[in-house]
Parts: structure tokens; C-alpha cells; sequence
């Protein structure tokens, strides 16, 4: 079994709208796979999929290896989740909610659910009730009744919601040494691309419905192009200039700020060619693209989240 | 499946439904009081037994009272996992969504016979009351327990009737639509309890099942029967093929 998830053109239609379009996840054993994509771009209809709370219109998921549908109940033994903002009882205790979820996975056992607490920093509300929590503590409740079983196999959509950065940094803590501890992988999405960065090990990105890019995040690091960026007196000018003198040189413009791509052998002659056409050149950076940027280009501009 | 109906159970400790449903069946036994007392005052040469005075409260607990209270906390139970959010936690877990029904119609009914039991138990206290001030006839424990079967047939038969309220409140994700509903069959209840006609009308009908009136109207009890079953069929059928069949967004 080479990958944990695994899924065949997913596909769900709701009616004329395709919300998932043959997608094909490739999640290897004990790996953190970063989901990427705008509001709407499919993905938490994608893990509703993998947990059998929304049911796939075509295509085939298989986890650990089986078809999600053959022993399911054995299957999903071994997998924690959170979907959105975690839903639990109000009207009772953290505590009495994660006893509630043990038993009915008729794995009860008090130690286990008091050691979740703990990790997430329950312990101390764990007998408050659900409803006077906070946004923050209903979150880490979620991660606790997500892993509170040891699963193989966690799939988190956006679990960092609502946390502030102490607990950001304690989850994702937390999740780097459950995957290089005991070999967990990780299933994640989230709108916050600097934290996807730095856990992922492989990044999928899906936008209108598609996985349009799943890509190893060393691969990632080949693929960051530098570029030069030039703010000048003239932008159009500049465009001119370039078209002119440099025609196969990637480049993009803003008002009056020029970014030239992968061309950084070019840019003393490109800023001698700029003074002599009367351009006042007032700032030259050379800069790399950061991951928020390659995928905004990627999804067509407008920020991933 | 035990462990199912237990989580069930777990899930109403604190819950406001429980004071708000005791509170709320216990109607029927301060009508009857007062009815009583009524009674007492106006016609005082009218003899009354603790027998007459729960006969008359199946009609306020099967048809009025108990009967709204009862689509109540049936819309609360099966419309909580959506309003808190709960099925997409619970549902990965797994837990099969047939049994999951299950243990909520298992719940439900434990529910409806301890609210049954409550209003039973309720008008023998509030008629101890009137006995210990004005004395009423044959009012002794053993009068009061031959009524307790017909109690708890009643909310058993009252639980099938119900089944349709946990399709509307699955289907609409709330209270709204089950307790307008409610409204509706109890208004026609109120319109058919004193015709033959209410044997055809599940929710009368049932009344009309534990009085025993059915035969006595010249119609068969098994007809009843059948449309109270079938009724409740429905009901469940429709509860579990949307729950099954359900994407849940």
C-alpha cells in the first residue's frame, strides 16, 4: 500500500453544479498533504467525500489501501477528522462530549480521553460546558476528539480556525511529531498558506472543483522563480523597452512597477537601456516568489483564500 | 446498540428539554385539578371517581397536551444533530445512520413512557390533594395502577403516531415545520375526538384504541390499527431513507 488516500476521478455534482471534477488524491503513508484552494474550490466537499458524510456522484476513494466502502466500519476506526467548525453538544461538558464520541466508537476509555484534553490544553475546562467555550477551545476540542483514538489517519479541514498564534504553533507542533513519531498522515486544508508551508510534505491544489496542481514540497522549492522587480518613472515605457530589446524575457506590470522574470544576468543591461530612453529608475530588488504567490498565479490571481 | 440508546440518553444531561417536557406534561394533572375543583363547586351533587378523573385525562394527555409535547421533543432530538452541528462528527466514526435512527426513535420512546408515567403519576398526586380537602371517591393506589397500563399503550401508541414529526424536523433541520404540524393534527383531533369518523384519524384514533371505543362505534379496531401503522411506517421509512440517502453539506 504505497498511499494512504488514494481517489479515482472523484466526482460530485450537485445538480447543474460541479463542486468536485475527477479528482485524483495521492496522500503517501505518514505525510502531511497540504490542501490548498479558494472559498468554494471543492475542498471540503473532497474530504466530506473520504468521511462518508457527502456521497462521491462518480469516481472511487480508497483508504489504507481498500475501497472506503468495503468494511468501513474498520476502516474509519483508524481515522480522526474535523469538518469545518467542530460540532458537539452544548448543553454538556468538554469532557462528556469526548465520552459521548468513545463510546460510540465503543472504544471508551476515561485515560484516553483525558490525555486528548490534555494535549490540546483542555485539561483544565474539560468540565465546562461546550457552550460557554470559546472559538478557540471548541477547535481544540475538535482536535482532541479527532485524536483522542490514535489514529492512523487524520484529516483536519481549516483545524487552526478561530486559534490564536501560541495555539497555531501548539497544533502544528503537535502534528509534525504525530506524523515522525508514530508515522500518522495528515490530511489538511487551510486558508493559511505560511502554515501549510511549513508542515506539508506534498501540496495539492484545487480550484473550481479540480486538483490542478499536487506537487512535493522540495519540487516546490526548484519550481520558486526569482525575478527582478524595477520601479521606474514610466511603466508603459518600460514595457516598450522590453519588447523591444528582450523579447523572450517573462515579465509582468503594475502602474509603474516592472517585474522581470529569471532574467537576472539581463538587469544591468536593462537598467542601462532604461536611463538612455530618458527613464528614471528609482528602486531595483531582486526577489524570490513566495508560496502565496505561485499559487495565486496558478488559480489566476486573487489570493488563494 | 445498547451503547447507542446509553449516548442518547447521555446527550440530554442538562438539556432544558427535560425540565421544560416534565413541566409541560404536568399540565394535564393541573386541568384535571381544576377541572375537579370545577366541578366540586359548581355541581356539587355530581359524584366523581379517581377512575372518571383519569379516563377524562387520556383525552387531555392523547390528544392535546402531551401529544404537542411529544412532536416537541421528537423535532429536538432528531433536529439537534443538525442545529449543533453534531453528524459530521459523529457520522466518520463511524456510526451507521440506520443505527444512529434507531437509538433516537429508542430514546424517544423511553422519553414519551417516562412523560406518560409523569402525568399518570401526576394526576394521583393532584387528586390526593383534592381527596385529602374534599375526598374523592374510590381514590386508593390500586384505581390508579389499573390506569397505568392503558398510560403507557397510550405513549407507545402515541410514539408511531409520531414517526412523521422525525421526518419533518430531519427533512426541515428544525422546529418550526414539526410544530406547526403539530398544531394541525391537534386541531383535527380536537374536531374528530367526539365523531366516529376520528377512528379513521391516526392521532384520534389511538384515543379511540385506548378507551376502547372503537368497536362500540361500529367500526373495526383492526382498521385502526392498520392506518396507525401504516401512518407510522411512513413515517419511519421516510426518516431513515433521508438520513441514508442525505448529503450532509
Amino acid at each position: 500500500m504505497k498511499y494512504i488516500i488514494e481517489t479515482d476521478h472523484l466526482t460530485k455534482r450537485y445538480g447543474a453544479n460541479l463542486v468536485v471534477n475527477q479528482v485524483n488524491f495521492h496522500v503517501p503513508k505518514g505525510k502531511v498533504y497540504g490542501l490548498l484552494g479558494r472559498n468554494g474550490a471543492g475542498k471540503t466537499t473532497a474530504m466530506k467525500m473520504m468521511l462518508q458524510l457527502v456521497f462521491p456522484t462518480g469516481g472511487s476513494i480508497r483508504l489504507f489501501g481498500k475501497d472506503c466502502r468495503d468494511n468501513a466500519a474498520a476502516l474509519y476506526r483508524n481515522i480522526g477528522s474535523i469538518i469545518e467548525t467542530p460540532g458537539f453538544y452544548g448543553n454538556l461538558t468538554g469532557e462528556e462530549n469526548l465520552k459521548i464520541l468513545a463510546r460510540l466508537r465503543g472504544q471508551f476509555s476515561k485515560n484516553a480521553v483525558l490525555d486528548a484534553l490534555e494535549i490540546v490544553g483542555l485539561n483544565k475546562e474539560r468540565r465546562k460546558i461546550f457552550s460557554d467555550y470559546s472559538l478557540g477551545m471548541k477547535q481544540r476540542l475538535g482536535i482532541a476528539a479527532a485524536i483522542m483514538h490514535k489514529p492512523k489517519l487524520l484529516i483536519l479541514d481549516e483545524p487552526i480556525n478561530g486559534l490564536d498564534p501560541i495555539g497555531i504553533w501548539e497544533i502544528r507542533t503537535f502534528l509534525t511529531k504525530l506524523t515522525r513519531d508514530n508515522g500518522t498522515t495528515v490530511f489538511i486544508s487551510s486558508h493559511v498558506l505560511s502554515e501549510i508551508e511549513q508542515i506539508a510534505d506534498i501540496i495539492g491544489v484545487m480550484h473550481q472543483g479540480r486538483l490542478i496542481e499536487e506537487v512535493d514540497m522540495a519540487e516546490l522549492g526548484k519550481r520558486s522563480r526569482t525575478y527582478t522587480e524595477f520601479e521606474l518613472s514610466d511603466g508603459q515605457l518600460a514595457v516598450k523597452i522590453i519588447k523591444d530589446h528582450y523579447r523572450d524575457t517573462n515579465y509582468t506590470i503594475q502602474d509603474n512597477t516592472l517585474r522581470v522574470y529569471g532574467s537576472n544576468h539581463l538587469v544591468g543591461e536593462m537598467n542601462r537601456d532604461f536611463a538612455l530612453n530618458g527613464l528614471i529608475v528609482t528602486k531595483i530588488n531582486p526577489r524570490e516568489e513566495n508560496l502565496e504567490e505561485y499559487f495565486s498565479k496558478l488559480i489566476g490571481g486573487g489570493g488563494i483564500a | 446498540m445498547l451503547n447507542l440508546i446509553l449516548c442518547e440518553l447521555l446527550k440530554l444531561k442538562r438539556s432544558k428539554m427535560i425540565p421544560i417536557s416534565i413541566m409541560g406534561v404536568l399540565s394535564t394533572p393541573m386541568l384535571m385539578l381544576l377541572e375537579a375543583l370545577q366541578t366540586h363547586f359548581d355541581k356539587p351533587e355530581l359524584a366523581f371517581t379517581l377512575a372518571d378523573i383519569y379516563k377524562s385525562s387520556v383525552l387531555y394527555s392523547m390528544l392535546l397536551t402531551n401529544m404537542i409535547i411529544y412532536v416537541a421533543i421528537t423535532a429536538f432530538l432528531f433536529s439537534r444533530e443538525y442545529s449543533e452541528n453534531t453528524l459530521k462528527t459523529i457520522i466518520p466514526i463511524p456510526v451507521s445512520r440506520s443505527k444512529l435512527l434507531i437509538g433516537k426513535f429508542c430514546a424517544l420512546l423511553l422519553w414519551i413512557l417516562a412523560l406518560n408515567f409523569v402525568t399518570w403519576a401526576g394526576i394521583f398526586m393532584v387528586c390526593g390533594l383534592y381527596h385529602i380537602v374534599f375526598t374523592l371517591e374510590k381514590y386508593s393506589f390500586s384505581s390508579a395502577i389499573e390506569w397505568l397500563p392503558k398510560y403507557l399503550l397510550g405513549g407507545i401508541l402515541m410514539f408511531l403516531t409520531i414517526s412523521p414529526f422525525a421526518f419533518a424536523a430531519e427533512k426541515t433541520k428544525g422546529f418550526v415545520a414539526p410544530v406547526i404540524g403539530s398544531a394541525v393534527i391537534v386541531m383535527g383531533s380536537a374536531a374528530l375526538a367526539n365523531h366516529d369518523w376520528g377512528a379513521f384519524y391516526p392521532w384520534t384514533a389511538i384515543f379511540f384504541l385506548v378507551q376502547g371505543k372503537i368497536n362500540s362505534n361500529g367500526y373495526i379496531t383492526a382498521l385502526s390499527i392498520i392506518i396507525v401503522l401504516l401512518l407510522s411506517a411512513a413515517g419511519f421509512v421516510l426518516t431513515f431513507y433521508h438520513l441514508k440517502t442525505e448529503d450532509l453539506k
